[in-house]
C-alpha cells in the first residue's frame, strides 16, 4: 500500500463529532490530521501509545514521525537506541526524534544572532531559565515551531512525513506547550516571532490539521487529572480526540464464575490471582464510565499489557489495537 | 531500621521520588501513623488530589498548618500546604531593607515569572517552609511530600542551586550582556554585541535584556540575607535530624526516572535511607522462586483454564515488577521499608491512610503500643 487511504465521511474534521454529542463510538478519528499530540498524566504510558499509534500509521503506509517532546522512552519502545533532534529511522516509514525547549532556544539563538560563541554563552547554564522567565511560553513556541518545520519538509518532492505524532511532556508541561502561541501572543504584537505565532496557532486550532489525544489509565487520579485537563484544552480551541484509557484488565470471569470462585480456597494462588484480577477489572470499569459520564465521549480503551509494553510483541500488540479504531488498519 | 525507627528518631522525612508514584499519599499515611504514634506531627504537601485534601481537612492554601481532626484517634496532626509563591514573597518582605525596596520587587513582572519557575525556586520555597516550621512550629516531626520536580534533586540541592545562579555569571552576562566580552575585547566588539542585542529584542519583541537588566539589579541588594538563610536550610537538609526515603513504584518510565533521582542524590551527597516500594504485587505470591500451585480439580474445563491464565498473567506481572525495579535498589542501595500493595482506589479518609499506614509500618514485636506514650 503506497499511501494511506483518503478520509472518508466519517473521519471528517472532530469539531463535527465532537462531545455536545454523547456516546459516540469508541473511534479515534484520525483522517487528514498531521500533527497528533498524546498526553496525559505522567506514568500512564503515553510514550507506549504514541509508539503504538506511529506503528500503526507506518503499518497502514503513511510515512510517520513518532518525537519525543520532553522526557519518555520512546527510543526504547520503538526498538531503537537514544533519541535525537535529527530524526531517524527507525523502519521505512517510521522516523523517531526527540526535541527539548533548551536545544529549540539554543537553535533559536544560534539562528538570531548567527554568532555561535555568543549564542552558547547566553544559553550557559541557568540564563536559559531567566531567559524562558523573561519570555513565557518561548521555548515552547520553538518546540512548536520545530514541529511545524517538519511537517512542512519534503523530501524527493513530496512531504517528509505524513503524521507527526509527538510524546507530549506530561499533562502540567503539555498545558504550556499547547497554549504558548496565545499566552505569547499577549506579550509580542509586531515582528517575526508575532508571525510565526499567528500561523502556528491557526495550525493548532485546525481540526483538520491537528489532533490532541489525552491518555490515562482507569485509575482513579489520572481519570480526574485527564477530566480537568481535557476541559483546559477544549478552552484553548484545540481539537480533541476522544480520551484513551491504556491498562485496561480485559474482561475474564462473569457472575457465575465469582460465585464458582466464592466457593473454592481464598489462599489458592490461582484464586488469589483471579480476585486481584476482577478487583482491577472492577475499578477500571468504574473509572471508564466515570470518565465518560463526564465528559460525553466513549473512550477508546487499550488492553493492560501483565509483562509491560517493552515485552516483545508489546507495542504490536497495541498498534493492532488503535490501527482497528482509527480505522487506519481496515 | 525500619519506617518507625526512622520517625521515632528523627525530626524532618523527606518522601522523594517521581511524580506518579504515590508519594503525597505515602508522606500523608506515615505522618498519619506517626501522630499515633504519638509524636506531634505535621505533614507539608504539594499537589494533594481532592479526596486526600478532604481527609487532611485541607482547604485553599493558607501557608499555615491546620490541624487534622483525629476523631478518636489520639495524637496530634497539622497538614500544610506549600505555597511556593506566598514563601517566596514572605522571605523578600523579610529580607529587603525597606518595605518599598519590597514592593518594587514584588511588583517586577519578571519576579512574579520567576519566583514560579527560576530552576530551583519553587524547590528552594518549600525547603524554606521546611525550615520555617522545623524551626519554630514546634513539632517532633515533619513529614515532607517534595514537589515533582523535574530534576527532582533540585528540592534538595536548591539551596546551593539559589545562590549558584545568582552568583554565576551567567546572571553577570544578563545584568550587562557586554560583560562577557572581557576586559580585552575592543570598542567595536562592545558596540556591534549591543547592536546584536537591540535586534534581539526587535526580533522578539520583547524588552528582555533591559528588564532582566533592572531585575538583576534589585534582586542582588537581597543577596547577603539570602545567603546566610540558604546556608542554614541547607545545613539542616544534611544534618543527622533529617532522613530521606525514596518511594518507587515498579513501572518502567517511574523506576528509570527514580534511577536518576537516586544517581542525581548520591551525587550531590545525599543519601537515600530507605526505600518504599507502591503497587507491588507480593512476591510471595506470585514471584518466580514460587513453585506453581497443584491445580484446582473438579471445576468446569473453561474456567480453570481462565483460572490458569490469570495465575500466569500475574506471574509475567509480578515477574516485570521484579525487572524493573532490581537496578532501581541496587542504585538507591538502601533497605526496602515496606512493599505497599496495589489498592483498588486511593485512600480518601483518615480511615483508609491508617490502614495504609498498616502496610508502610509491618507489624514488629514491640511496636503495637504508641512508643513514646499518649499525646504531646
Amino acid at each position: 500500500m503506497a499511501r494511506a487511504a483518503p478520509p472518508d465521511a466519517k473521519l471528517t474534521p472532530f469539531r463535527h463529532r465532537g462531545y455536545d454529542r454523547p456516546r459516540v463510538a469508541s473511534r479515534l478519528p484520525l483522517g487528514t490530521q498531521r500533527l497528533v499530540f498524546i498526553t496525559g498524566k505522567g506514568g500512564v504510558g503515553k510514550s507506549a501509545v504514541t509508539a503504538a499509534l506511529a506503528t500503526a500509521a507506518a503499518d497502514a503506509g503513511r510515512r510517520v514521525l513518532a518525537v519525543q517532546a520532553g522526557r519518555g522512552r520512546l527510543g526504547a519502545l520503538l526498538g531503537t537506541s537514544a533519541l535525537t533532534g535529527e530524526p531517524t529511522r527507525v523502519r521505512p516509514g517510521l522516523f523517531a526524534a526527540a526535541i527539548e525547549p533548551e536545544d529549540a532556544l539554543a537553535a533559536f539563538v544560534h539562528g538570531v544572532l548567527r554568532i555561535g560563541m555568543l549564542a552558547r554563552r547566553l544559553l550557559e547554564s541557568t540564563s536559559f531559565q531567566v531567559l524562558a522567565a523573561a519570555a513565557p511560553g518561548l521555548p515552547e513556541l520553538l518546540v512548536l515551531n520545530t514541529l511545524a518545520g517538519w511537517l512542512d519538509a519534503r523530501r524527493l518532492g513530496r512531504r517528509a512525513y505524513d503524521l507527526l505524532v509527538v510524546d507530549a511532556p506530561a499533562s502540567g508541561h503539555s498545558l504550556p506547550l499547547l497554549a504558548a502561541p496565545r499566552s505569547l501572543s499577549a506579550l509580542v504584537r509586531l515582528g517575526p516571532v508575532a508571525d510565526m505565532l499567528t500561523r502556528l496557532e491557526h495550525r493548532l486550532a485546525d481540526p483538520a490539521e491537528t489532533l490532541v489525544c489525552l491518555v490515562t489509565t482507569p485509575e482513579e487520579l489520572p481519570v480526574r487529572e485527564t477530566i480537568e485537563l481535557h476541559r483546559e484544552i477544549r478552552a484553548l480551541g484545540l481539537p480533541l480526540a476522544p480520551p484513551i484509557v491504556n491498562a485496561v484488565p480485559p474482561r475474564r470471569f462473569g457472575a457465575s464464575d465469582e460465585a464458582a470462585l466464592a466457593r473454592l480456597d481464598p489462599a489458592h494462588p490461582w484464586v488469589m490471582a483471579a480476585r486481584f484480577h476482577i478487583e482491577r477489572r472492577h475499578e477500571a470499569t468504574a473509572q471508564v464510565a466515570a470518565l465518560r459520564r463526564e465528559l460525553g465521549a466513549a473512550p477508546i480503551t487499550l488492553p493492560f499489557l501483565f509483562a509491560g509494553p517493552e515485552a516483545a510483541g508489546g507495542v504490536a500488540a497495541l498498534a493492532r489495537e488503535l490501527g482497528a479504531v482509527t480505522g487506519m488498519a481496515a | 531500621m525500619t519506617l518507625a525507627d526512622l520517625v521515632e528518631q528523627h525530626r524532618v522525612l523527606l518522601c522523594v521520588g517521581s511524580g506518579g508514584v504515590g508519594k503525597t499519599t505515602t508522606a500523608a499515611a506515615i505522618a498519619a501513623e506517626a501522630a499515633r504514634r504519638g509524636r506531634v506531627t505535621a505533614v507539608l504537601t504539594v499537589d494533594p488530589a481532592q479526596r486526600l485534601k478532604d481527609a487532611l481537612g485541607l482547604g485553599a492554601p493558607t501557608g499555615k498548618p491546620r490541624r487534622v481532626p483525629l476523631g478518636r484517634i489520639p495524637g496530634r496532626l497539622d497538614a500544610m500546604l506549600l505555597d511556593v509563591k506566598r514563601t517566596f514573597d514572605e522571605l523578600v518582605g523579610g529580607l529587603a531593607s525597606s518595605p518599598e525596596q519590597a514592593e518594587r520587587i514584588l511588583e517586577n513582572r519578571l519576579y512574579q515569572n520567576l519566583s514560579g519557575t527560576l530552576a530551583g525556586t519553587a524547590e528552594y520555597m518549600a525547603v524554606e517552609s521546611v525550615y520555617r516550621l522545623a524551626e519554630e512550629g514546634g513539632y517532633d516531626l515533619l513529614v515532607v511530600d517534595t514537589p515533582p520536580a523535574r530534576h527532582a534533586v533540585d528540592f534538595l540541592d536548591a539551596p546551593r542551586r539559589l545562590l549558584a545562579l545568582l552568583d554565576s555569571r551567567a546572571f553577570g552576562i544578563l545584568k550587562d550582556p557586554t560583560t562577557i566580552l572581557g576586559g580585552t575585547a575592543s570598542r567595536l566588539a562592545h558596540v556591534v554585541l549591543s547592536g546584536v542585542l537591540r535586534g534581539l529584542e526587535r526580533f522578539t519583541g520583547l524588552g528582555l535584556v533591559r528588564e532582566i537588566g533592572e531585575f538583576v539589579q534589585m534582586i542582588e541588594g537581597l543577596m547577603d540575607g539570602l545567603r546566610n538563610r540558604v546556608a542554614a536550610v541547607s545545613g539542616l537538609l544534611r544534618s543527622e535530624a533529617t532522613r530521606l526515603v525514596l518511594v518507587a513504584a515498579p513501572e518502567p518510565r517511574l523506576t528509570a526516572e527514580t534511577e536518576e533521582l537516586a544517581r542525581a542524590l548520591a551525587g550531590v551527597g545525599l543519601a537515600v535511607h530507605g526505600v518504599i516500594v507502591n503497587r507491588a504485587l507480593p512476591q510471595h505470591v506470585f514471584g518466580c522462586e514460587v513453585p506453581a500451585a497443584a491445580p484446582i480439580t473438579g471445576l468446569p474445563g473453561a474456567l480453570e483454564r481462565r483460572l490458569q491464565r490469570s495465575w500466569d498473567d500475574m506471574r509475567a506481572l509480578a515477574d516485570h515488577q521484579a525487572l524493573v525495579l532490581a537496578p532501581l535498589l541496587r542504585i538507591a542501595n538502601a533497605p526496602v521499608l515496606a512493599e505497599v500493595p496495589l489498592l483498588a482506589s486511593a485512600p480518601g479518609s483518615l480511615d483508609e491512610l491508617l490502614a495504609l499506614g498498616a502496610h508502610l509500618f509491618p507489624r514488629e514485636p514491640a511496636s503495637e503500643a504508641p512508643a513514646h506514650g499518649q499525646g504531646r
